[in-house]
Order: structure tokens, then C-alpha cells, then sequence
């Protein structure tokens, strides 16, 4: 899962002759996107003629159009109820019985335990008791059951989505950040520095991810967490983004510096160096556009990995501090609760399932992309 | 690559057993496998349970009582009107497994081992603690093992601490040595920043030094050891000399910590022949004694003198043992082997057993343990049991640290700690969130369990009071307080989130989780890197002090770094009276400064813990030490 | 082919080289102690004893004393596990996890790449969507989910498998199948994008000109071509099947490898994290040079340009 050289070789195959077709073939179209162009390139200079193309036949797909209409709609949900789920996330209640099984409408447990704790406290846990039937958002905790400390599951899988989305996007973006960087940089510069550079991705390829993952994390906790000011929470899921992007842009370096060698190649930036433009303006006007698609497909190919990953770190106990949730989470959390004697399914069930839905909806998605970004196929 | 796997594949088929061995008598579970068989080493349950079968001490755990009885030695032993002087007379049949008869010297190099700093027993402090003279001769050791090996260092051109750096430059006080005189250092002047660097500054033969030092250290080696309390006058005599009167002795000598050891362990000593120690002083073994096909240096295999001798152990996997022929009541052992199979994962252990593949599990320690514990109490499942132990769960309060993360830390006020303890729902913990059905603990010591000792009566649940106390203290509905850091291990997150929800709606404070992998945990909480740590204490021997020992000034696992002249005063007290009922009540005030006043610690459970035993199997019973001696199983089939 | 042989292996040494000065770095800026063994608090000379003993006492002399010790084949011992050496560790580990690998990397190429032709030839069809979404499954659900969902339905319902352990070949093909799931949904992805990629080109346009059968054309011409990226992917793919996933073993209790990457790192037990990451890059190189070699065998061209 972690190594993907197949993809990349294949890949810069594929890439490197990308351009040609465009050029020669198809040029109806080719006319008529640049007509709809015309009026884009006006207000966005930097808009790539790429782009409409690619989002059409990306919507002519019909398996990644659905994917991302099911991931957005998530998204959505997971949006719009963020308010009642910040207010009711991490709402125990102890005294109403824990593990509820899903239903309509919560209901009060009448256990002579729980009654006794009111009666001898009458002001115990007000704020998780009584106080709370008032507010808004009541009456759906009870619909995906509670959990082992009576939390609404309902509640705290919306945020979880959102959470495991942001880790995936927050690796995402330090493998963009560092590897699109490392790979651009080690293309551009070439020579000893190109083969030093690239030496080195290997070297971290050859290390076990897990491993690396689990130190990384280990060795930033304290001095990140002095960092941060002591905001433990905080640094915890930094922590994580750094951990697991730290190890996830490898891949990007590579194929990054794939894209810029056979650019650098291209007859646009030859004449583009032959006017006498500055190699970094080079990047940024004429490399920049042509690289947007293969450093997205490539960082959302990061995004379900990352999610995956963290949920491994959940199950060893040590993924994002408690109490946020995250899918990984309330599935390592929930897998404990598979045995023979009792079940609990509500705890894996809903958890596991928002994890396949969400990441085969990003997968398909990406691949959908991929296929747009890529013209040949 | 498809052939190249094949191939691959079926030349590692071969490695495969295509049957499964014969099936121990006997077949259990542990969820981590050994860590190490070295008595001298072991502080893991798991580990002390194999032990406590393959090696048998002067005494030995009853099964059902877990109180000493019959054991290598004859039962009782003479002790001194006193109670000072034990004087223990082996058996004449007691039999290493190779047929050697079991000898006084035996133990003496067994215990000796346990106090050499190279061996690192984590047990040391139950020989200096009560046996006289043993706590010098381990200061003596710690010291020159210390001077020993920063000497080496020089001599290597290394660099040192500073306190090894003062410790040599005592040293070469001590011997007078000329380059002291020379640079004229009276003892008071050292105060000053002294390092590696000044002392290799001053020109001395660090090889010479260091070897005059060797030579004195080892010259003093036998003659140091014979001031401490242990002697064998007679190969089958052992007399031991404690520095107090100690009711729990005989407990202690049935710990494994406490067993012989065969004379075959010196053919795999290293360094040279001629002299104990290596030269940084250490007395190191080949740590590989423990395998039972070991065989470098002529060194026989694992010889052991308990009931049962170790015939398999693979890393990770299983452990076999079968009875050792020449133990003195083989004959009357029923069940004649058994294997420890191990499983990382206790849930597949549950099913494993659930399917007759096991008979035993000593520990059912899964997330869904409340659902065990409940058809256990039901009587559902006349297989499952519950062991009440003599174990406390506990939170430490930092009582030492100005600053934790650079926040101010308010626990260094008794009062905050107490409104923490008193805001505590521990019933609502214990029955709600674990309903493992464990005790709710307002104690550091267990009630009821030790003879002779109830603790007080500690705080009860007062919400209103907890209020009132951090009004007092400054903090009036919490605020003002930092947000609360609070260190636990992934296995204890539910109760640390339902006490994190609990405090904030009692006190008003924010608490932030900081869960750690068990290594950094254990770093951090040693080092008072926390404001609220997870804690939890197994009792070693049966006795109050194994629980109050923890909580006193520079106790190595003072967690809370509390420090109480008062405390300190009465447990020095105790341990000087003689009469049992005046040393409990002595114990008793002390504990109540703790757990009623100071509140360094917030007791909040004492354990139970379920187990499964197979109804076939007889002669296991759960008690609240989890001793489990093999020898009187029987397996009715 | 010899001269591009020895240079791999050259450049596998030095990338070896290298992946141990980053570990021991690593190791050694990592805070926390390696002696420590329980909860409980080691006296300060005790533990320094202990590293005098594992010859912790210096960085230096340990980086060395570890690497001359492992250019011999000898890791020393396990800090953790002090009656083992870590010799003994990983062969007591590494054959369980070698077996159980292979065995998911032959199970994965077997079912994942007529999934992917199937899917690349079918295109857009429901073949197409049910054939990726069946692996994507294997792919989207955590390994710890899927191999107690196994474990459960194998071994305790049906009861064709035992539960868990180790020791007879029985054990063998639960925690193979479940270690073989992301493995399989990988290559099918692969194949399904290689064979697009080939099916789409001239000479296959030539091929169904020249009126070869759509059978021929898909499994004869395009699949070796599409092979390749599955080849180039097989050979980091089997080094870290070979070596172990730590949620397999656990779930099924297997004594295997992956279990001492997790528990080393978790235990900071120098040794063994060193000579379980020396194990691991130097079966990585190996494989990747094997690669190599298929590839310069499969694809002549390619000889010139490695």
C-alpha cells in the first residue's frame, strides 16, 4: 500500500505523450474548447486549457460522478450538522445505561442504579442528565445507538468524517508541500543534486512506513506539544499530519520530478528559456498549469491511505487524542466490541460502513480523475 | 516472480509441522509472551507464573489461600524468639532436575545475584529492605560498579557526567592520590563544575588508577558479602538475619525473586576466569541461561529444582513444561504437562478457549470483560471466575512540579487535589462505564484483605464539598485552573474520558487527554511530565508497606513526588516496632494522611479480574495474588 | 545485464548503508527508555549497569559495535526480550511471515489481475464498477476489520479454519487471505489502468485489424505490456508482504515479523528496531533488484535505459 512505483512508471509513460495527442488529434474540439476558454483565460490568466476538458470527460463518468456526489453529499451532512454534533459529541451519559442499541427515540433508562444516583445527587452530571433533553438535537442521539460511554455514535460520526477527510487532506497537503517540492527542485537543478535528492527518497522508501510512522510520532509528541504551548489536543492531530505525511510524499517527489524532466522537454519551455525567461517563471506560467493535474491526482491518491493509517494508529491505541473521533477510531474502538458472547454491532456496523462508503467514493473518485486528467485512455 | 514465489513457498512448507504435537495436559494462555525467565529479572505476572512452577523457593504459595507453606525448605523454619533470625533447613529430597541435590549455597547465589547492580532486579528492594546488611553491600556494589565503570571511561578518553566526574575525584581523595595533593582539592572545594574534561586535564595514568581500583573492589568482594545476613553454616542450612521483625518473610521467600539457582550458570559468566567482575565491576551472565537447549561453554540447558522443568520455549509462541523426574513429589503430580501458548490478541485466546483448544486463561483482560464478569457473577458460566486482587487502580497528582508544559501547576495545592478526589464519581466509573464489577476504592491498601490492617476510611462522593474546596483554594468554579493534563495509556481511555466529562461538569475545568504508548507514559510519569497520571499498584507481598512504601520521600516509584515528613515519619516508625497491632495501627495514620488529607493519589478501584478455568480442571482456584501453582491440578477427561 | 547487476547492487548497499545511519539516528534522538520494563522506576546505576552492558553507554561505539555486528549476520541481543538475542528473534519470526506473504502475494496476483482485465476490457459496464468495488472493499475497510470478520466467520461459525495460533498448515490461509486483500485491490487497479493504457495503442489497433481474435489480442499482446507495472509493483509489494503486518498477526495470533516492527518501535528496543529495518531494506533492495531483472528480461528495451 505504501509503495506505488508500478503507478508512477506507467504513469510517466503515459504523460509524456499526452500533449502530442492533443495537438494533433480531435481538432473540432479543440476549437471549440478554445472558445470557452477564451473567456476564462481573460478573468484567470493561469487557468490551464487543460481543465474544461478534463472536467467533461471526468462527467461523462458516470461511477465518479456518482462517487463524488455520495462523498460531497457526506460532506454536506457532516456540515450542516456540525453544530449539534460540537454540542453533543462527546455527551456521556453514565447514569442513562452505556452501549444503547440504535432506536427512534432515546429513552430514559429506569435501572434502580441510575435512579438512585439522582436521587441521592440531585445536581450530579446535571449537564449530561436532564438539562440536556432540553436542547435541540435530543431526539436523533439514540438513531446509530450509544457507545461504551453512552455517546450518541450518531453524533460522533459526522465529525469523525470530517476529522479522518482532514487528516487525509492535511497528509495530502504535506505530501504536495514537500514532495511536489523535493521532486520540482530535484528535476530542475539536476545533476549530482538530482541523483543525491532522489537517493534519498529511496532510502526512506526503504524504510518500513509503520515503523517510521510510530517513531516520528513518538519523538515530536513532547517537543511539539512545548511548541504548541501545551495545547495537547492541538499538537496531537499536527502530530498525526506530520507522522503520517511525513512518510506519504515519497511518491510525489517521484513522479513530480517524472512530470518536470519530460516538460523540460516540451517545445513550449524550450521556447519559453529561448525568450529568456527566468527558470522560476518557467515553473510558475508554464510548468505550474501542466503539473496542477498529476500533483491532484496524486495527492488525493494520498487521501484514503492517510486515512487508513491513521486508523492503524487508532487500533494501536495512539492515533488522534481522545475524545475527537475519527472514522479509524470509532472502528478500532468498535472491532474490540466484536466477540461471541455479546454484539454490539452498531459500533462496528456504522463506523466500518462510513469508512467504505467514504473511501470507495474517494477512490472511485480519484480514479475518475485520473482517467479525466489522463486523455489517452 | 509467480515460480520464483512457488518455489519460495514450498521450500518454507517443509519448516510447517503438517500435525499438531500431542496436547499438553494442561493448555493456557497469555496475551505477551515471556519477556524473560531470569528470576532475578521478572517482574511480569506472566512471567513470575511460569517461575513460580519451574523453580520452588524455601517456601510456597498455598493455592488456595496464597499463604506460604512447604517449599524447598522444611515448613515452619526456626526463627528466633525475636523474630530476627530464620534459620531454614532444606529438604533432603529437594532435586535440581539433573538429579543434584538443592543446597543453601544454591539460594546464597541466587539471592546474591538479585542484588548485583549488572543483574538490574527490579526486586532488589525486598532483600535490602529486610535483611540486614544487604542494602550496604547493594550501595557498595551500585558505587563501585559506578567508580569502576567512569574510570574505564577515562581510561578510553570518554566523557563523563558530572556526578561520575565528583564520584572519581572523591575517589582519588580518598586514595590520596598524588595528583590530588598536587592540585591541592580538600574535599569542601568540591563544589564547582567539574567534568570530564578537567579531569583528563589533570594528567593521571587513568590505567593505573583504574586498575588499583579493581584490584581493591574485587579483594573486598567475598569479604563485603559476608556482613550481610545470609549464611549457609551447613550445605542443607540456611540462615538468614532481618534487620526487623517481619511477618510476611516467609511470603517473600516463596517469590521467585527468591529462588536457587544451579551452579552450571558460572560456566557462562563473562570475562576472565580469574576474577568476578568485568571491568566496569559488573557480574554479568549470558543472558541466554535461561533456554532449555542451550549449550555454549558445556553450559547443560536451563536447570531448574520446582515441580516442573521448562522442555520447550519458543519466542513468542509457546512454552512447554513437564514434570521434573527427580522432584521430591513427582509421583503425586496428576497433570504431567502443560504449554502456555501465546496470544497477542486475548480476544482470539477467549475463542480459542471457547472451542476446547485452551483450559486456563489467567487473564481475560478484553474490552468486553463487564459482559464475562457478569456471566461469572450470574453463574451463567460456572467456567468463569472472578479474582478479587490485592491491586489498586489510582491517579497521581503532580506534587512536585512548579510548571508542567510550561503551565502552572495547581495541584501542588492539597486543596485542589482533594476537591478533585472528593468531585470523583467513582461508583458511576466502576459500575457504569467498566461494570467489570470491580471494588470502588477510597484506599491505597485493599479493605479486608491483608490480616490485621483496615485502611481508613478515606472520602466519600461529595460533589458540593469538592466546590466549596476549590473556592477556597482560589479556584472558584474552576476558574483561573490551566486546563488539566491528563497522562493515561491507550487501555485506559474510557475511564480517563468519563473522569475528563465528570470533572468538567463537577469543577468546571477543561481536562485534556494526553494518551502515550506505555514506553513514553512510563518516561514522562517518572519524570512528573503530567498534572494527573494513571497509576496502578500490584501488591508484592502481604502487607501494607508494599502499597505505602510507593508514596515515600525518593521512593523510585513515587510517581506523584509527594513528599511528607509526617508520612515519612510514621512509616520510619513502623518499621522500627516490633509489636504487629502497634505497627498496623502505625500504618493505618499513615495511610490516612494520604488518602484523607494530602490526597497525593486518588484511589479509585481496587481489581477484579475475571479468569476462565475449564470445569474438567481441578485444583485452580482464583485467588487475590493470581498464583497459580501447576502441581496440584488434575485434569478429570 | 552484468554491468546493471553489480551497479543495483552496488547502490543497494549504499541505500542499506544509509537506511541504517537514518534508523540508528532515529533510535538514538528518540526520547525514552529502552531498559525500562515495567511501570516500575529502575534505580539510576542499575540502569546505567545495563548499558554499560548493551554497550549503550556511547553512541558511537554502539553505532559501530551494531554495524560490524551486523555485516557478520549478528544483530546482539533484544533489549527487550533480554534472554533472546535478536538473531533468534527474526528467525524464529521471519519464515511464518515469508510463508504467509508469499502465499497473499500469489493469492493477490491470482484474483487481482483477471479482476483488472476484466475490468479494462468491460469497461464502464457493471463488470467494470462490480469488479473494482469488490476490491475496493479489501481496500477501504481497515485490516483489523476484515480479519476479524474472517477469523469470526471462518473459524468460529463455520468452523473450517482453527482460531488462531501457529503450528500446523491449517493456520496458514485466514491470515494469508486477509494480509492478501489490499495487495489484491491494488493490482487489479493496476492492471485495469495498464490494460487501458495498451489497449488503446497503435499496435493493438493493428492486431484487431489484422482480424486477430478479441481473446488473443487481450490475454497474448496487450497483458504482457500491461504486466509490467504490476511487475515493478510485485517486487516492494512482496518485501513488505514477506515481512509481516502487525494487525494480521495480532487478530490471528500469528508469531510473526510484522508484530516486532510495531513492538520494537512501541518498546524503543534499539536492537531490534535496527535489525528488523536492516531485515526489511535489504529484502526491499533484493526484490527490487529481481525486478529489474524480470523487467530487462520481459522488456528488452528497458535494458539500455536502467
Amino acid at each position: 500500500m505504501c509503495c506505488t512505483p508500478g503507478l508512477i512508471r506507467a504513469s510517466r509513460l503515459r504523460y509524456k505523450r499526452a500533449p502530442a495527442v492533443f495537438a494533433t488529434s480531435q481538432p473540432n474540439r479543440k476549437q471549440k474548447r478554445n472558445k470557452v476558454n477564451d473567456r476564462q483565460t481573460q478573468t484567470n490568466s493561469s487557468k490551464i486549457a487543460l481543465q474544461p476538458t478534463a472536467w467533461r470527460r471526468f462527467c461523462r463518468n458516470r461511477c465518479a460522478v456518482t462517487s463524488l456526489a455520495v462523498l460531497s453529499s457526506l460532506i454536506l451532512v457532516a456540515l450542516i450538522t456540525l453544530p449539534l454534533s460540537t454540542r453533543w459529541y462527546n455527551v456521556q451519559s453514565l447514569d442513562q445505561g452505556v452501549r444503547r442499541p440504535p432506536a427512534l427515540a432515546p429513552h430514559v433508562d429506569k435501572t434502580p442504579f441510575a435512579l438512585a444516583l439522582r436521587q441521592n445527587e440531585p445536581d450530579a452530571h446535571a449537564d449530561d442528565a436532564t438539562s440536556n433533553r432540553a436542547d435541540f438535537g435530543y431526539e436523533f442521539t439514540s438513531w446509530l445507538g450509544h457507545d461504551d460511554l453512552g455517546r450518541s455514535v450518531f453524533y460522533r460520526i459526522w465529525p469523525a468524517l470530517l476529522i479522518s477527510l482532514g487528516i487525509g487532506l492535511g497528509a495530502a497537503s504535506m505530501s504536495i508541500a514537500i514532495g511536489a517540492t523535493w521532486g520540482a527542485v530535484a528535476a530542475l537543478v539536476g545533476g549530482k543534486v538530482d541523483m543525491l535528492m532522489m537517493r534519498f527518497v529511496d532510502v526512506l522508501y526503504g524504510l518500513p512506513y509503520i515503523l517510521s510512522v510510530i517513531l516520528l510520532k513518538i519523538a515530536l509528541t513532547n517537543p511539539l506539544t512545548d511548541l504548541l504551548g501545551g495545547q495537547t489536543r492541538l499538537a496531537g492531530v499536527v502530530i498525526l499530519f506530520i507522522a503520517i505525511g511525513g512518510v506519504s510524499w515519497l511518491t510525489m517527489a517521484r513522479v513530480i520530478r517524472g512530470q518536470v524532466l519530460s516538460l523540460r522537454e516540451e517545445p513550449f519551455v524550450e521556447a519559453a528559456q529561448a525568450s529568456g525567461a527566468s527558470m522560476g517563471r518557467i515553473l510558475v506560467r508554464h510548468m505550474l498549469p501542466n503539473l496542477a493535474g498529476p500533483i491532484m491526482v496524486y495527492a488525493t491518491l494520498v487521501i484514503p491511505q492517510a486515512i487508513l493509517q491513521e486508523s492503524f494508529l487508532s487500533f494501536l491505541g495512539i492515533g488522534v487524542p481522545a475524545p475527537i473521533p475519527s472514522l479509524g477510531r470509532l472502528a478500532a474502538d468498535g472491532v474490540q466490541a466484536v466477540n461471541t458472547f455479546v454484539g454490539y454491532w452498531w459500533l462496528i456496523a456504522f463506523p466500518c460502513g462510513m469508512l467504505v462508503l467514504t473511501l470507495i467514493a474517494l477512490n472511485f473518485t480519484v480514479d475518475g480523475l485520473r482517467d479525466a486528467v489522463d486523455p489517452r485512455s | 516472480m509467480l515460480f520464483l514465489s512457488f518455489g519460495l513457498l514450498a521450500a518454507l512448507l517443509g519448516y510447517v509441522r503438517w500435525e499438531a504435537p500431542p496436547r499438553a495436559d494442561l493448555r493456557y494462555a497469555n496475551s505477551s509472551g515471556i519477556h524473560t525467565l531470569d528470576p532475578a529479572r521478572m517482574s511480569w505476572n506472566q512471567d513470575l507464573r511460569i517461575a513460580m512452577n519451574i523453580w520452588e523457593g524455601l517456601t510456597t504459595y498455598d493455592p488456595e489461600t496464597a499463604t506460604p507453606t512447604n517449599g524447598a525448605a522444611y515448613f515452619p523454619p526456626r526463627i528466633s524468639d525475636d523474630g530476627l533470625t530464620y534459620t531454614f533447613t532444606i529438604r533432603e529430597d529437594a532435586r535440581w532436575s539433573n538429579g543434584d541435590p538443592v543446597t543453601a549455597v544454591d539460594f546464597l547465589r541466587g539471592w546474591r545475584r538479585c542484588m548485583e547492580p549488572g543483574t538490574a532486579t527490579d526486586y532488589t528492594f525486598l532483600f535490602s529492605d529486610h535483611i540486614s546488611g544487604v542494602a550496604e553491600y547493594v550501595r557498595w556494589r551500585r558505587d563501585g560498579t559506578a567508580l569502576l565503570t567512569a574510570l574505564k571511561q577515562l581510561r578510553e578518553g570518554l566523557t563523563l557526567d558530572e556526578q561520575d566526574a565528583k564520584r572519581v575525584l572523591l575517589h582519588l581523595q580518598q586514595i590520596d592520590h598524588a595528583s590530588v595533593r598536587r592540585n591541592g582539592h580538600p574535599s569542601d572545594k568540591i563544589t564547582g563544575a567539574i567534568d570530564a574534561q578537567y579531569l583528563l586535564s589533570m594528567n593521571i595514568d587513568w590505567a593505573s588508577v583504574h586498575e588499583s581500583a579493581f584490584e581493591t573492589h574485587v579483594s573486598e568482594f567475598d569479604e563485603r558479602f559476608a556482613a550481610v545476613g545470609i549464611s549457609a553454616p551447613q550445605t542443607n542450612t540456611l540462615v538468614v538475619e532481618l534487620t526487623r521483625p517481619c511477618a510476611y518473610f516467609l511470603d517473600l521467600t516463596a517469590f521467585p525473586t527468591f529462588s536457587p539457582i544451579h551452579e552450571t550458570i558460572e560456566l557462562l559468566r563473562s570475562g576472565s576466569s580469574d576474577s568476578p567482575i568485568t571491568e566496569e565491576g559488573l557480574v554479568v551472565y549470558d543472558a541466554q541461561w535461561t533456554k532449555p537447549d542451550y549449550d555454549r561453554c558445556g553450559y547443560p540447558g536451563l536447570i531448574t529444582n520446582g515441580p516442573y522443568c521448562l522442555s520447550e520455549w519458543r519466542f513468542k509462541r509457546h512454552a512447554r513444561l513437564k514434570v521434573n523426574p527427580y522432584f521430591h513429589d513427582a509421583d503425586s503430580i496428576a497433570c504431567r504437562s502443560v504449554e502456555m501458548v501465546v496470544y497477542e490478541d486475548l480476544n482470539a485466546a477467549i475463542m480459542a478457549y471457547e472451542a476446547g483448544d485452551l483450559d486456563f486463561l489467567p487473564a481475560m483482560d478484553v474490552p468486553y470483560d463487564h459482559e464475562i464478569a457478569r456471566l461469572a457473577r450470574n453463574g451463567d458460566r460456572p467456567d468463569f471466575h472472578l479474582c478479587v486482587l490485592l491491586a489498586t487502580y489510582f491517579f497521581n497528582f503532580n506534587c512536585i512540579s512548579e510548571k508542567v508544559n510550561g503551565k502552572p501547576n495547581p495541584f501542588l495545592d492539597a486543596r485542589v487535589r482533594k476537591a478533585f478526589a472528593l468531585a470523583t464519581d467513582k461508583a458511576a466509573l466502576v459500575e457504569q462505564v467498566l461494570k467489570r464489577g470491580d471494588r470502588v476504592a477510597h484506599s491505597f491498601v485493599p479493605p479486608s484483605a491483608i490480616p490485621g490492617y483496615e485502611p481508613p476510611q478515606g472520602l466519600k462522593y461529595n460533589p458540593e464539598e469538592a466546590r466549596r474546596l476549590l473556592a477556597t483554594a482560589g479556584y472558584s468554579g474552576g476558574a483561573g485552573l490551566p486546563p488539566i493534563e491528563l497522562l493515561h495509556t491507550p487501555r485506559d481511555q474510557w475511564v480517563c474520558q468519563a473522569m475528563a466529562r465528570i470533572w468538567q461538569s463537577e469543577l468546571g475545568v477543561t481536562v485534556n487527554l494526553a494518551g502515550k504508548e506505555t514506553k513514553t507514559f512510563g518516561e514522562d510519569k517518572a519524570n512528573h511530565r503530567f498534572m494527573i497520571a494513571r497509576g496502578n499498584w500490584y501488591a508484592d507481598y502481604n502487607d501494607p508497606t508494599t502499597f505505602l512504601d510507593c508514596l515515600s520521600t525518593g521512593n523510585g516509584n513515587n510517581d506523584s513526588g509527594y513528599s511528607s515528613l509526617a508520612y515519612d515519619t510514621l512509616l520510619v516508625q513502623a518499621s522500627q516496632t516490633h509489636d504487629p497491632s502497634e505497627r498496623m495501627k502505625l500504618l493505618q495514620e499513615a495511610e490516612a494522611i494520604i488518602v484523607q488529607n494530602d490526597l497525593p493519589i486518588l484511589p479509585i478501584l481496587h481489581y477484579t479480574s475475571p479468569i476462565a478455568i475449564k470445569e474438567n480442571i481441578e485444583g485452580l482456584s482464583p485467588n487475590p495474588r493470581m498464583l497459580f501453582p501447576f502441581k496440584h491440578v488434575r485434569v478429570v477427561r | 545485464m552484468m554491468p546493471m547487476l553489480v551497479r543495483r547492487l552496488f547502490w543497494g548497499a549504499v541505500t542499506i548503508a544509509c537506511i541504517y545511519t537514518l534508523t540508528f539516528l532515529m533510535v538514538i534522538t528518540v526520547p525514552g527508555n529502552p531498559f525500562r520494563q515495567s511501570e516500575r522506576n529502575m534505580p539510576p546505576e542499575a540502569e546505567r549497569a545495563l548499558r554499560v552492558r548493551y554497550n549503550m553507554d556511547d553512541n558511537w561505539s554502539y553505532f559501530v559495535e551494531f554495524l560490524s555486528g551486523a555485516v557478520r549476520g549478528d544483530f546482539g541481543p533484544s533489549f527487550t526480550y533480554s534472554d533472546w538475542t535478536c538473531n533468534q528473534i527474526i528467525s524464529e519470526a521471519f519464515p511464518i511471515s515469508a510463508m504467509i506473504g508469499l502465499l497473499a502475494i500469489l493469492i493477490a496476483i491470482v484474483i487481482g489481475v483477471p479482476t483488472g482485465v476484466i475490468a479494462a476490457t468491460k469497461r464502464d459496464t457493471a463488470w467494470d464498477f462490480g469488479a473494482l468495488a469488490l476490491v475496493l472493499v479489501g481496500i477501504s475497510l481497515p485490516t483489523f476489520v476484515t480479519g476479524t470478520f474472517l477469523l469470526i466467520l471462518f473459524a468460529v461459525h463455520l468452523q473450517w479454519a482453527p482460531i488462531g495460533g501457529w503450528g500446523t498448515l491449517a493456520h496458514l490461509p485466514l491470515p494469508a487471505l486477509t494480509l492478501s486483500l489490499p495487495f489484491t485491490a491494488y493490482i487489479a487497479r493496476l492492471t485495469r489502468v495498464g490494460m487501458l493504457d495498451v489497449m488503446g495503442s497503435d499496435f493493438i489497433r493493428t492486431a484487431r485489424a489484422k482480424g486477430c481474435d478479441e481473446r488473443t489480442i487481450v490475454w497474448k499482446h496487450a497483458f504482457k505490456i500491461a504486466f509490467l507495472p504490476v511487475l515493478s509493483y510485485l517486487g516492494p509489494a512482496t518485501a513488505q508482504a514477506m515481512t509481516g503486518s502487525f494487525v494480521v498477526e495480532k487478530v490471528f495470533g500469528v508469531p510473526g515479523l510484522g508484530q516486532h516492527f510495531v513492538n520494537a518501535a512501541l518498546n524503543l528496543d534499539p536492537g531490534l528496531i535496527m535489525s528488523t529495518v536492516l531485515v526489511f531494506s535489504a529484502l526491499l533492495v533484493a526484490m527490487n533488484v529481481a525486478v529489474d531483472v524480470l523487467y530487462a528480461w520481459a522488456d528488452p528495451r528497458i535494458t539500455a535505459a536502467v
